[in-house]
């Protein structure tokens, strides 16, 4: 079966890397965008198997990408993994939901992110 | 003169339109076209009858001076063509995807949702919106939700608020929102009192400026679909521009399905929601504190004023309640003092890597208040800006801190970050080889030159830059630069490095 592709965004040069390696080394093949509009577009044109999205972005924050993916016929099954800091956690607790499939809350580790890439694939196969 | 209407001229001459049409365009901003020439003259036959005048330029005559028989024609010309959740994607919007964005955006304290159908016409908009935000779950978080319709037309006004209607008008709607909102009575379907209870009419003409002052401002959507069509263009503009202003920051503009505001304004952000156009208020973007420190060295030749203006700024009660933890603020004054400074930018650094930009830039106003030359907090204010996108503003801030500091490696760093978003990878470069002039293990620094060189092809470089990020990451496992990993451990830098090292030597 081939690898699936995941859509990883994040403003951050320097994480974006990082988060690329261990995606790469999870095996599995990455694309990546840098701010909001740029994953939008992205994920409609190239519907990836899941997507990595940070929620501090500029143009468009994660939150909102995800929504607006959520809120499409055609894009709500692509699981999406939030990346947050604590306190963006808390603001998930207002109630107010996202659609999101998962958080992950920040410092990132290799492990948990790869376990959570492959839990959310599972369950979109399933 | 007065006669029983029998003798009344039944025609309209061009010049007699073209007349009446520019009084009802200046008034209502409706512009009539020649096609609407014969509805507007059985318009004005029938109210000239009324009133039993033998001419049409008698009716005029009444017509000009008095307002309440200007409403009345308007009742008949204005067409009030409406339906319950007309188009009813962009309710479906509102419900998913707006009021979950506005409401996660607005201040704890600020507990309230507001809409403004303008031209609501018989009231099926504001009703539909009302049942759309009970349906959002909005008022079990304790929200006051508040919707307010307005309208030039009094009859059509009168019939919103009695909020009764007939069968044909629930034809289109879901059987469990004709069961949960409306009550059957003799009359016909009455709007349920849950529903009824958020929404307030009231008439305005939308054409007339100043709009009273109740209806500028704290808007958090604005409806105004299928009203602008008769209007001119300039008017709809102003109309726009009234709505623009009265919106809060990060509200929405919704319009007819089929009206665009492409040459109209280009203020609001166009946002695609699931196959809607909406339109959005953009957030204030952020002056540089840079750019405020200039002007306030040009109000320092007027020493006295900007002492004044300075305690005013910091003293105010709300800066007082809303000042970092562990912040020492006056009490009296409100200015933060000298000594606290290293407290308060542990703060900010703490709140910057929780993502929370807008406490950064209160503590870094906090600290510029006493100290306008703190190189740090300028950076801070940077790296702020650049996490929420606004790369103008951070590269002020990131150029201010370097003039204060310009021996900081970390400035040059962030500074290299922003032009690297920018996708300026020359003076990308640039910086960060003067980091690594300033500190020769700023491990980022050789990392991120790495992958501008792998990304440009220049394989050999890249291939060097990433041994010198090793070698000064073996050499120096934490230092300046591990703040700026984002909550990630240096070992996955390593990795990184490691792994990127051996692709760029598998190409070379
Ligand atoms: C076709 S209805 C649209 C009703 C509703 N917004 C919808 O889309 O279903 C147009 C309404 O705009 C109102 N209108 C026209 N000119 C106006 C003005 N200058 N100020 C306020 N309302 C106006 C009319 O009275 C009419 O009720």
């Amino acid at each position: 079966m081939a690898s699936a592709r995941i859509l990883a965004v994040d403003d951050s040069p320097t994480i974006l890397e990082m988060i690329k390696a261990i995606l790469l080394q999870g095996g599995y093949e990455v694309i990546t965008a840098m701010d909001g509009a740029e994953a939008l577009e992205t994920a409609r044109a190239e519907m990836p198997d899941l997507i990595l999205l940070d929620v501090m972005l500029p143009k468009l924050d994660g939150y909102r990408v995800c929504r607006l993916l959520k809120f499409d016929q055609k894009y709500k099954g692509i699981p999406i993994i939030m990346l947050t800091a604590k306190t963006e956690e808390q603001a998930m607790a207002t109630g107010i939901r996202t659609g999101a499939n998962q958080y992950l809350t920040k410092p990132i580790e290799p492990e948990r992110l790869l376990g959570a890439v492959a839990e959310e694939l599972q369950k979109a196969q399933g | 003169m007065v006669n029983d209407g029998s003798s009344l001229s039944k025609d309209l001459t061009p010049e007699q339109f073209k007349r009446f049409r520019d009084y009802i365009h200046q008034h209502s901003g409706i512009y009539l076209e020649e096609s609407k020439s014969d509805s507007l003259r059985i318009s004005l036959i029938t109210r000239a009858t009324r009133f039993g005048f033998a001419a049409l330029d008698d009716y005029f005559k009444l017509l000009s001076t008095d307002e309440s028989e200007f409403n009345e024609l308007m009742n008949l010309v204005t067409i009030n063509e409406t339906s319950f959740f007309r188009f009813p994607a962009q309710f479906e919007a509102l419900r998913q995807f707006i009021v979950p964005e506005i409401v996660e955006a607005k201040p704890e304290t600020q507990r309230s949702f507001r809409v403004w159908s303008a031209g609501c016409s018989t009231g099926e908009e504001p009703y539909s919106a009302s049942m759309t935000l009970l349906d959002s779950g909005l008022e079990g978080l304790g929200y006051k939700l508040e919707v307010f319709g307005t309208d030039v037309s009094t009859n059509a006004l009168e019939r919103a608020k009695a909020g009764v209607y007939p069968s044909r008008a629930l034809l289109n709607i879901p059987h469990s929102v004709a069961t949960r909102f409306f009550e059957p009575t003799p009359e016909g379907h009455r709007v349920a009192d849950r529903a009824r209870r958020l929404v307030d009419f009231q008439f305005h003409n939308l054409i007339k400026e100043p709009y009273p002052l109740g209806l500028m401002g704290n808007w958090d959507v604005i409806f105004c679909r299928n009203v602008t069509i008769y209007f001119k263009l300039e008017s709809t503009r102003r109309v726009v521009d009234n709505f623009f202003n009265s919106l809060n920051p990060g509200g929405y503009l919704f319009i007819g399905h089929s009206e665009t505001l492409t040459s109209i304004s280009d203020r609001f952000e166009p946002v695609e929601v699931g196959g809607v156009f909406l339109y959005r208020k953009p957030q204030q973007r952020h002056t540089s504190f840079a750019r405020v420190v200039e002007q306030r060295r040009g109000e320092s030749r007027r020493p006295l004023a900007k002492q004044t203006d300075a305690a005013v700024r910091v003293g105010r009660r709300d800066r007082v309640r809303s000042a970092p933890p562990g912040a020492i603020v006056d009490e009296r004054t409100g200015v933060a003092e000298k000594a606290d400074i290293p407290g308060l930018i542990v703060s900010a650094r703490k709140a910057s890597e929780e993502g929370r930009s807008k406490d950064v830039l209160k503590i870094v106003e906090d600290v510029l208040a006493v100290d306008p030359s703190n190189a740090e907090v300028y950076l801070l204010a940077a790296y702020s800006h650049a996490d929420s996108g606004d790369l103008q503003t951070a590269l002020e801030e990131c150029k201010r801190s370097i003039v204060l500091d310009p021996l900081s490696a970390a400035a040059h760093y962030v500074l290299g970050i922003i032009y690297q978003r920018q996708s300026e990878p020359e003076r990308a470069l640039q910086e960060f080889r003067r980091t690594i002039y300033l500190d020769a293990d700023f491990v980022l620094a050789h990392f991120n030159m790495a992958n501008i060189h792998r990304a440009k092809g220049v394989k050999l470089e890249a291939c060097r830059s990433y041994e010198n990020a090793l070698r000064s990451l073996y050499r120096t496992p934490e230092g300046e630069w591990t703040w700026f990993l984002g909550g990630f451990r240096p070992d996955l830098l390593a990795q990184t490095c490691e792994r990127s090292l051996l692709e760029c030597r598998k190409k070379a």
